[in-house]
């Protein structure tokens, strides 16, 4: 069982649900399920656009709770992962009408509310794909298998004699469309979860669709204003709400709250001062209004006093601080890694090397501000919006009402960007809080860009420390890993975090990338939790999480060290990456290991000619390598950066990034290029432009006046590329981020000789480096 | 109350002059294609045609906009199919789409300006809209698109 | 628009005896029936509207806070030193406007600064302009005032403390600064100069707000539109003073003045919006001209305006250089965040609706004050290029991020040296505005 499943299962038991839920039942249509959700205004997630508005339910045969076919022909999809700009109900869709051979001009998708019925709903780690792989393929195969036997029942011939292609079932000359077959033959075929695992799947060279260029379904609606995210939901009657934050994001308490000013506010109705049992949203007041500039006017114009929180006078420094005492007392963290012989290799060492790398916060600043708009209806408490969690996260909106989970559903919208912020659906509990002290009325809570930048789960600033122990030929004979961050699965979602060597729980998303594929004698892998960074702040997830900076740790380490060798850095890490022992891989997910790094990383070297091409004074191409997300399930990485450094400002100027990628099978090639190009441009954008610290218990920066992403201006040319393979699909969200940094941070020590260890890189950094190596 | 016309009808809204445009489409005239993002004329989300031109509508007063001609993402064209938007398509620009109204309407009054863009006055105009899912490389290829499209239809026309 | 109160106008206490107070006496005309509406001509009351619109009466003699009030009902308020004062009603309202002023009366006004009764006019009506007039324009305006809806409400009280409140003081004034009469032509000039000139030194008075006052309020005869600080703003140099990098040519001013934008300068913004868009976009064009003819002249244009090419060519290049290519200067962030979307262009010369910076007024004055104006306020769609707006940034940009943006462009659009107190300047700026123009969230 993966990972993953795991996790499902775990949270299953915990909401006392059993597995036969998840299982594949083939059942004949007519069960309750519902494929149109009453959602006033123009909400309803069903794309394309222009597909039938609800199937004709009680007609359509729904062999699993998947798919259907309606008796016209058309096939649902149901999606319980959420839209943030992956595609991926496309993505998911064409791995099941593939199997099932349906028309892909007849296929539509539906992005599912929130039902126990659907298991773990979650959106996150690139899982989308790999996590449904299996179960769409049998999905498909087992409505393929029914339409075949019934089409073959009406066209008098045996299924023997009968293929499927393109939403018909064929028998020579004479065919017969699967709509046809539902109406007519009414299908109510079932399967138990072992039938559907026999069923024989297709080989890949039969596959029609996966791999094949598509136009993604949900974007038409994205180039004409229809798309309907969570803050356009709107529903009758309801009313807006800012939050008022706090001082610290924990502990603060109210004092006493002034509207006297407020009141003079047009439209300002009134304030709450949230009492919340989950505890999500200690100290909070919120204000209503009759509109959204109301609220944020009502919401400045109003004062509270609090008692703070004892975190409101720290600093990134004290944080960073921490972690470097973590790291230095050799007791304490969660050994991920513990081979055996690490103490003894570094105790015979010729030499020992170290090196300690940080990274500043960083924000998410998804363009949609966190927002939710929540009621009471017909017994059922109602949260609207864009979440990657729900079943995270609503047994905590649950507990903040004190209600049983069955009382509440969390209806699903697009999101204006996820990269990880809405995987903590923190925001929704303060929209059902304030509905609730209205007696269930609708109300709209919508965080300012400043208050969602306050309210942020950002990415925990982080130090690790690289050590090697060298033998006498300069070899590494041993390896030791210590990484400091706060941990954002202790936090929310504890119950899911991995144990390490020692039995010891570690948060597997603040330290993964840190278990690499090297050969470097035995590690020791040690994840500590900054426990000052989770006390000041709801320490978060954020795109390719721990692999978004742990390498920047293991591949900046590896390439002084080849550099202090005098090694070529690629034929280096080619050296290490031997594919033995546990680094030789397994299946299904990890088919040749190690080889396969190897692999890409030959092909980005031979694509970007770095050693070859002659650049001019001061540019330089920089390499890394990783194992793009988790080693459960890894996309191989290799990332090439080409820079200019600018001796004078110190400005690092990025002119090219190059990729290439074994990401296993590729199911939407289009969508692969843009998730890989995103990612890698969020790599850039952390290694150069964006990043925060925490001043005072909160965040620095909270705006676009002050937080400088990367804009259009700032984008290279980029050569993305990904390796044909016929292995199970990995994740693409995140892996185009993990290489870049470090590939960057080589690349300066390539032109300019001078080596950064903190990110973002700012160009007061590069002077200060450059003008000590001059005096050096 | 103000009085303006949006998407070729005349409209008056009775919402408090210093009500940015933005919430008074979105919340009062139910045209929600229009985004807010950073509030602070900044990320260029909020993007609509106010005479034609590209305008920041989350700190855009009503009381600013008596008498004018304002056009949404909605009402680009009746169809959905200005060349920006079948560009936009072809080149599968959007990822999350949240900024892509505004990347469009920015892209239109930019091609008006500059019919036959460069990299550079592409970069020039567009820096102000923010996409956080990076979706640069193709903004930039389907602005180019759009731009020849729009050529080639003025020629036709002329 | 403009409406300067001469701070220090009526403190003239010093002035004083017999002969003074001679000179300083005019006699009350008696009033009269409010003439015929018959009694003036067509022709006249349509020339009348020209005159009125040449001289901008609108603009001082319309409320505006409080909700506005009636056209031309006075109660305008105009905030000085001392205290708010407020304009009169020149509707023809017998009890409360002009409307039982004979001609001769209102001749004298214009002409002398004495109301009907005899009273010294505050020179915030700038008699000092309006007595270039030749008697035929007064007489046209005054049918057309004469004609006007009649609206009987009365100002508010003014403010101004005794003993600047004595009217007589007003004379002494007079005596110092004011000299009478009628516009003579220059013969060294041709008409269509001498009609500007005629216009621009009388009716239209555009000395009031860009010539500099002295210290007691009166306009420096020895620096002529050497620009000064009008309600909050700047009102830049229209002589050759005025620093932008290529020259206001007849055809910038042209633009400016009839269509409220200019090619290169931009668009008109704050006090000077309506003087193209209420005003002279509804007067012939040939007085427009006129005008523009006239400070092409004053500006040395003919002699500025061969260095107007490398200039061009100089701030084009200037405006491109941060924008282009990857950039980590946080300021330059911020401005191509706040700004660049709509201010960049690429060269060889600017887009219309496009304003370019480094050709405009706001970065080459001495203080920022108008570049701050313009980023709080915005521009409405009737003020500047008519139809579109600017936003206003009064809750986008803090003081702080004001000032780096002023910092930023002075220091890259310009070649002059750079502006102190930036943060501190821009507090001031914003606390002159009362009413926060847009309800938006940071």
């Amino acid at each position: 069982m993966g990972k993953l499943e795991r996790i499902a299962a775990q949270q299953d038991r915990a909401a006392g649900r059993g597995p036969s839920r998840r299982s594949f039942l083939l059942t004949a249509a007519g069960s309750a399920f519902l494929f149109g959700f009453a959602r006033q205004g123009k909400a309803a997630q069903v794309y394309p656009q222009d597909a039938p508005a609800t199937l004709k339910e009680a007609t359509a045969f729904e062999p699993t709770i998947w798919c259907s076919i309606a008796p016209d022909g058309w096939v649902n999809v149901n999606i319980i992962r959420a839209e943030m700009g992956q595609h991926i109900g496309t993505a998911l869709a064409r791995i099941i009408a593939d199997e099932m051979e349906a028309d892909w001009n007849k296929v539509r998708i539906t992005y599912v509310d929130t039902d126990p019925k659907w298991g773990l709903m979650v959106t996150g780690g690139s899982w989308s794909v790999w996590m449904t792989w299996d179960q769409f393929r049998q999905a498909g195969a087992a409505a393929r298998t029914v339409m075949v036997e019934q089409g073959a029942k009406l066209l008098g011939v045996s299924p023997a004699a009968c293929i499927a292609r393109n939403g018909r079932v064929l028998a020579g000359s004479r065919s017969i469309s699967y709509g046809d077959i539902v109406s007519r033959a009414h299908p109510t075929r079932t399967y138990t979860p072992d039938e559907m695992a026999r069923l024989p799947l297709k080989p890949a060279s039969e596959r029609r669709l996966i791999g094949k260029d598509v136009k993604a379904l949900d974007i038409p609606s994205k180039t004409n204003g229809t798309a309907i995210y969570g803050i356009d939901a709107k529903l009758d009657g309801m009313v807006y709400a800012r939050p008022k934050l706090p001082p610290t994001r924990y502990g603060s308490k109210v004092v006493s709250v002034d509207d006297s000013e407020a009141k003079k506010v047009k439209g300002y109705i009134r304030h709450i001062v949230l009492e919340d049992p989950s505890d999500t949203v200690p100290g909070w007041v919120a204000v209503l209004a009759s509109s959204y500039p109301a609220a944020i006017r009502a919401t400045d114009a109003l004062k509270v006093v609090w008692t703070p929180g004892k975190t409101a006078n720290v600093t990134e420094h004290d944080i960073l601080d921490y972690g470097r005492r973590q790291i230095a007392n050799k007791t304490g963290g969660s050994r991920v890694f513990n081979d055996p012989g690490v103490d003894e290799a570094f105790a015979k060492a010729t030499r020992v090397v170290e090196q300690t790398y940080t990274c500043s916060s960083v924000l998410h600043y998804q363009l949609e501000p966190v927002n939710a708009l929540a009621r009471q209806h017909d017994g059922k408490w109602e949260v609207h919006c864009g979440n990657q969690w729900q079943t995270l996260f609503l047994p905590v909106i649950a507990k903040a009402l004190q209600v049983p989970e069955t009382e509440v559903v969390m209806r699903s919208y697009l999101l204006g960007g996820g990269f990880g912020r809405r995987l903590n659906g923190d925001y929704a509990v303060p929209a059902a809080l304030i509905s609730k002290a209205l007696g269930g009325k609708p109300v709209k809570l919508i965080f300012t860009r400043s208050d969602d930048a306050l309210f942020d789960s950002i990415r925990s600033p982080s130090v690790q420390t690289v050590r090697a122990a060298l033998g006498q030929d300069g070899a590494i004979t041993a390896w030791q890993h210590h990484a400091s961050a706060g941990w954002p699965t202790r936090v929310m979602a504890s119950a899911f975090m991995e144990k390490g060597d020692d039995g010891k729980p570690y948060d597997q998303f603040a330290i993964a990338g840190a278990d690499h594929w090297y050969d470097v004698g035995p590690m020791l892998v040690r994840a500590l939790d900054n426990e000052l960074a989770g006390e000041t702040f709801r320490p978060g997830w954020l795109r390719s999480v721990s692999s978004g900076w742990t390498p920047w740790a293991h591949e900046s380490f590896l390439d002084e060290i080849a550099h202090a060798r005098k090694l070529d850095p690629v034929e280096y890490r080619l050296s290490l990456l031997d594919s033995k022992g546990r680094n030789a891989g397994s299946a299904p997910n990890s088919v040749g290991g190690a080889s396969r790094q190897a692999n890409v990383l030959k092909h980005l070297v031979e694509k970007c000619g770095y050693g070859k091409v002659s650049l001019p004074a001061d540019t330089a191409i920089g390499i890394a390598t990783t194992f793009g997300q988790e080693r459960a399930m890894p996309t191989w990485t290799a990332g090439a950066v080409q820079v200019h450094v600018d001796r004078k400002t110190g400005v690092v100027t990025c002119q090219k990034i190059w990729l290439v990628l074994d990401a296993g099978t590729i199911i939407d090639p289009d969508g692969a290029a843009a998730q890989t190009e995103g990612g890698a441009l969020w790599g850039l954008s952390m290694a150069l432009f964006e990043g925060t610290e925490i001043v005072d218990g909160n965040v620095r920066d909270r705006n676009l006046n002050t937080y400088t992403p990367l804009r259009i201006a700032d984008v290279p040319e980029m050569d993305v590329e990904f390796l044909p393979s016929t292995e199970k699909p990995m994740g693409l969200g995140e892996p185009g981020v993990t290489t870049i940094a470090p590939a960057v941070g080589n690349a300066i020590f390539n032109a300019v000789g001078v080596r950064l260890r903190h990110l973002p890189i700012r160009p007061a950094d590069v002077l200060k480096a450059l003008k000590e190596k001059g005096n050096a | 109350m103000v009085k303006f016309k949006l998407n070729g009808r005349d409209v008056s809204v009775d919402v408090p002059d210093d009500t940015p445009l933005l919430w008074a489409l979105r919340d009062d005239l139910d045209l929600t294609g229009t985004k807010f993002g950073c509030g602070v004329g900044q990320c260029g989300a909020c993007t609509v045609l106010v005479g034609g031109r590209a305008t920041r509508s989350c700190i855009t007063p009503l009381s600013s906009l008596e008498g004018a001609d304002v056009t949404t993402i909605e009402g680009l064209d009746p169809n959905g199919k200005h060349a920006v938007q079948e560009a936009w398509k072809d080149i599968q620009v959007p990822q999350c789409g949240y900024c892509q109204s505004g990347q469009i309407m920015q892209a239109v009054s930019l091609l008006k300006d500059y019919p036959d863009p460069t990299d550079e006055e592409i970069d020039g105009v567009m820096g102000g809209s923010l996409c956080r899912c990076m979706t640069y490389v193709r903004i930039r290829k389907a602005i180019k698109k759009a731009a020849a499209a729009l050529r080639k239809e003025e020629a036709s026309n002329g | 628009m403009i409406k300067r109160l001469l701070a220090g106008a009526a403190a003239i206490g010093a002035v004083g005896g017999l002969g003074f107070l001679y000179y300083a006496w005019y006699p009350p005309i008696e009033p009269v029936d409010l003439p015929d509406r018959g009694s003036f001509s067509a022709e006249q009351v349509a020339r009348g509207r020209i005159v009125a619109a040449e001289g901008y009466c609108a603009e001082c003699h319309t409320r505006t806070d409080m909700g506005g009030g009636p056209e031309l009902a006075g109660d305008y308020k105009m905030d000085t030193p001392f205290g708010a004062i407020y304009s009169s009603n020149i509707t023809p309202d017998p009890e409360t406007g002009i409307g039982n002023w004979s001609e001769e009366a209102f001749q004298r006004a214009m002409h002398l600064g004495v109301s009907r009764k005899g009273v010294h006019l505050i020179p915030a009506f700038p008699f000092d302009h309006f007595t270039k007039m030749t008697e035929q324009d007064v007489s046209d305006l005054y049918a057309y005032l004469m004609t006007r809806p009649a609206v009987h409400m009365t100002h508010r009280t003014n403010e101004l403390p005794f003993p600047l409140s004595l009217r007589i003081l007003q004379a002494g004034w007079k005596l110092l600064y004011f000299t009478p009469g009628v516009y003579k032509p220059d013969p060294r000039h041709d008409a269509l100069w001498n009609r500007g000139a005629y216009l621009s030194e009388g009716n239209a008075h555009c000395g009031a707000c860009h010539t500099p006052r002295d210290f007691m309020g009166a306009e420096k005869k020895s620096a002529p539109y050497d620009g000064a600080v009008v309600d909050n703003w700047i009102a830049p140099p229209l002589n050759e003073h005025n620093p932008t990098p290529t020259t206001w040519t007849e055809n910038e001013l042209f633009q400016y003045l009839r269509y409220g934008v200019a090619p290169l300068h931009g668009p008109a913004g704050g006090p000077m919006s309506p003087v193209p868009h209420r005003f002279l976009s509804t007067v012939p064009e040939e007085d427009v001209h006129a005008i523009a003819h006239y400070f092409a002249d004053v500006d040395h244009a003919a002699e500025r305006e061969k260095h107007d090419k490398a200039a061009l060519a100089r701030a084009m290049e200037q405006s491109r250089t941060d924008l282009i290519g990857p950039s980590v200067d946080p300021d330059a962030k911020l401005y191509q965040g706040a700004c660049a979307a709509c201010h960049y262009n690429a060269a060889p010369s600017p887009v219309l609706g496009r304003p370019d910076l480094a050709l405009n007024n706001a970065l080459w004055l001495d203080e920022p004050t108008n570049l701050y104006q313009v980023i709080l306020h915005g521009l409405t769609a009737e003020e500047g290029q008519s139809g579109v707006a600017m936003p206003s940034f009064y809750n986008a940009l803090s003081d702080h991020d004001m000032a780096r943006i002023a910092a930023y462009l002075r220091r890259t659009r310009t070649t002059l040296p750079p502006w102190t107190d930036l943060e501190k300047k821009a507090a001031a700026v914003r606390k002159t505005i009362t009413t926060i123009p847009v309800n938006s969230s940071h």
